[in-house]
């Protein structure tokens, strides 16, 4: 009896092993050289740009990046680094919908309205790299302020520093509320500008139109006066 | 216009001074639209003609480059104008463009003209609108021209200033820009050439010379103060040449045109700028 039950369990310890042998990866490719779990890395690796933890991994919660209960640092990378809403995706667009048939400019319209795309002719995946795009504040997105200015600016600006990355690629409204908040000097100065333009031109402008009817004015009266004289 | 007497306004400096803000200044107003209208069909059109996006950020920097030349040399000729032995005098000397307090008071005097509340202000060699005019140009081209060099070398820049002031220092340049032309545009144009009088084209900047019976009138303190001087004699110029009068009609109206013209693209486009 209790043979039977050895004899039987010992079968089934042997078929469950063959089953996990099934299931569970193939022992000899898993002891290839591969630093992670996804295939063929080194190939995403270079076409992304998105590297290993163990390769560039910087300080968690870098004050420079700002980050859910983060203040806005001092020697914030970007003005408006700190005040966006920052997701920390590998892939930014895991959720949207029909994403393969979609265009950029379908969802980002505003985003496209920048001088590199315009003037420069420059396309959204020349710096926002090819699928899966990361967001900004992801740690291995080449887009993020730690070394966007090595990974993205410097493939066009050679020697661009991480003081010339922080330029805002995709301006905000300077005359908008919202970047009060977001790039408080560029709202200042346009609002100063403007003030400064509709000053001077409301000023000269009310001046001249006085003086140029004011002259029509007396050319008018004189030569009505004229014949009455004669 | 031969028989009337003729006093020198702007000697060939002055006007060569003038003639070269004009033909830079345009050349910047094309080039910068279109840089600025770049996503726009006139914007690629005139880029293209003019040999593309690169080659008009080329003739934009190279000009660029001798507007602050140029200025550099109306400096050297202002410090050999100045007198430095009596600076206060030179300074506020009514052959001086610095603004004065009487500035001020003419143009309370001539709001009261407007209205016609009393008599035009006695002007002497330069109005008030004039000096205004020059002041607008002596402050407009170092800003333009300190952040333009700037934004032409973004890398340099960026290793004294946060980058993100590129995006505030291209805000500045493009609105003092847009200012300087709307207001050589509107307000230069009509004051120097629309009014009546003046219609259809000052000739004074060209010819240099203005006929004395106008300028008694217009700068009655000037013309007084030459008389007490005994220079008035000297001040009288011939008439410029037939063949001079035409080439300078022709340049002027070309350059008026354009820039009309390029008011009426700002007008246009006013969307994009």
């Amino acid at each position: 009896m209790t043979r039977r039950i050895l004899r039987r369990s010992i079968l089934w310890m042997v078929l469950g092993g063959l089953g996990l042998v099934l299931v569970l990866p193939v022992v000899a490719p898993a002891q290839e050289e591969v630093t992670t779990s996804l295939r063929r890395y080194q190939d995403r690796e270079t076409s992304t740009g998105y590297y290993e933890d163990s390769e560039v991994k910087p300080f968690p919660f870098s004050s420079f990046l700002g980050g859910p209960g983060v203040v806005r640092s001092p020697f914030a990378y970007s003005p408006e680094a700190p005040q966006i809403p920052h997701t920390y995706l590998a892939d930014a667009h895991r959720a949207v919908q029909f994403y393969n048939v979609q265009t950029c400019v379908a969802c980002h319209a505003e985003e496209a309205k920048n001088i590199h795309t315009i003037r420069g002719n420059i396309t959204c995946r020349q710096c926002h790299g090819g699928e899966p795009m990361a967001s900004i504040a992801h740690y291995f997105s080449p887009l993020n302020p730690v070394r966007r200015y090595a990974y993205v600016c410097s493939k066009c600006h050679e020697g661009a520093s991480a003081s010339f990355a922080t330029y805002v690629v995709h301006e905000p409204n300077p005359g908008a509320l919202e970047t009060r908040k977001t790039f408080s000097s560029l709202f200042y100065s346009d609002w100063f500008m403007y003030l400064l333009i509709v000053g001077t031109l409301g000023f000269f402008g009310a001046h001249t139109a006085v003086w140029v009817s004011k002259e029509l004015y007396h050319v008018y009266t004189e030569k009505k006066r004229k014949p009455e004289d004669e | 216009m031969n028989d009337q007497v003729r006093i020198i306004r702007f000697n060939v400096i002055h006007r060569l001074f003038h003639l070269f803000v004009m033909v830079t200044f345009l050349i910047q107003a094309v080039t910068g639209l279109c840089r600025l209208l770049y996503a726009t069909a006139w914007g690629r059109a005139l880029t293209n003609f003019l040999g593309g996006y690169e080659s008009v950020t080329t003739i934009h920097y190279r000009v660029g480059v001798a507007m602050l030349l140029g200025f550099a040399v109306h400096i050297v000729y202002i410090l050999l104008k100045v007198e430095w032995k009596s600076l206060r005098q030179s300074l506020f000397h009514p052959d001086s463009l610095v603004p004065q307090l009487h500035d001020v008071i003419h143009l309370g005097q001539q709001v009261r003209w407007f209205f016609g509340l009393g008599p035009p202000p006695p002007f002497d060699r330069w109005t008030y609108w004039e000096k205004f005019d020059y002041m607008a140009v002596f402050w407009g081209i170092p800003l333009l021209g300190v952040t333009g060099l700037l934004l032409m070398y973004p890398l340099f820049t960026s290793y004294f200033l946060p980058g993100w002031m590129l995006n505030v220092i291209l805000l500045l340049h493009r609105a003092e820009a847009l200012l300087a032309m709307l207001y050589i545009f509107i307000i230069h144009f009509t004051v120097g050439h629309l009014r009546h009088g003046m219609f259809p084209m000052n000739e004074c900047m060209f010819a240099g010379s203005v006929e004395l019976e106008e300028l008694r009138q217009e700068k009655p303190l000037w013309i007084v103060r030459l008389e007490e001087e005994g220079k008035l004699v000297d001040a009288i110029v011939p008439a410029p040449a037939p063949w001079f009068r035409v080439a300078y009609f022709i340049f002027g109206f070309l350059a008026l045109s354009v820039g009309l013209y390029l008011l009426l693209i700002l007008l246009i486009y006013h969307n994009y700028v």
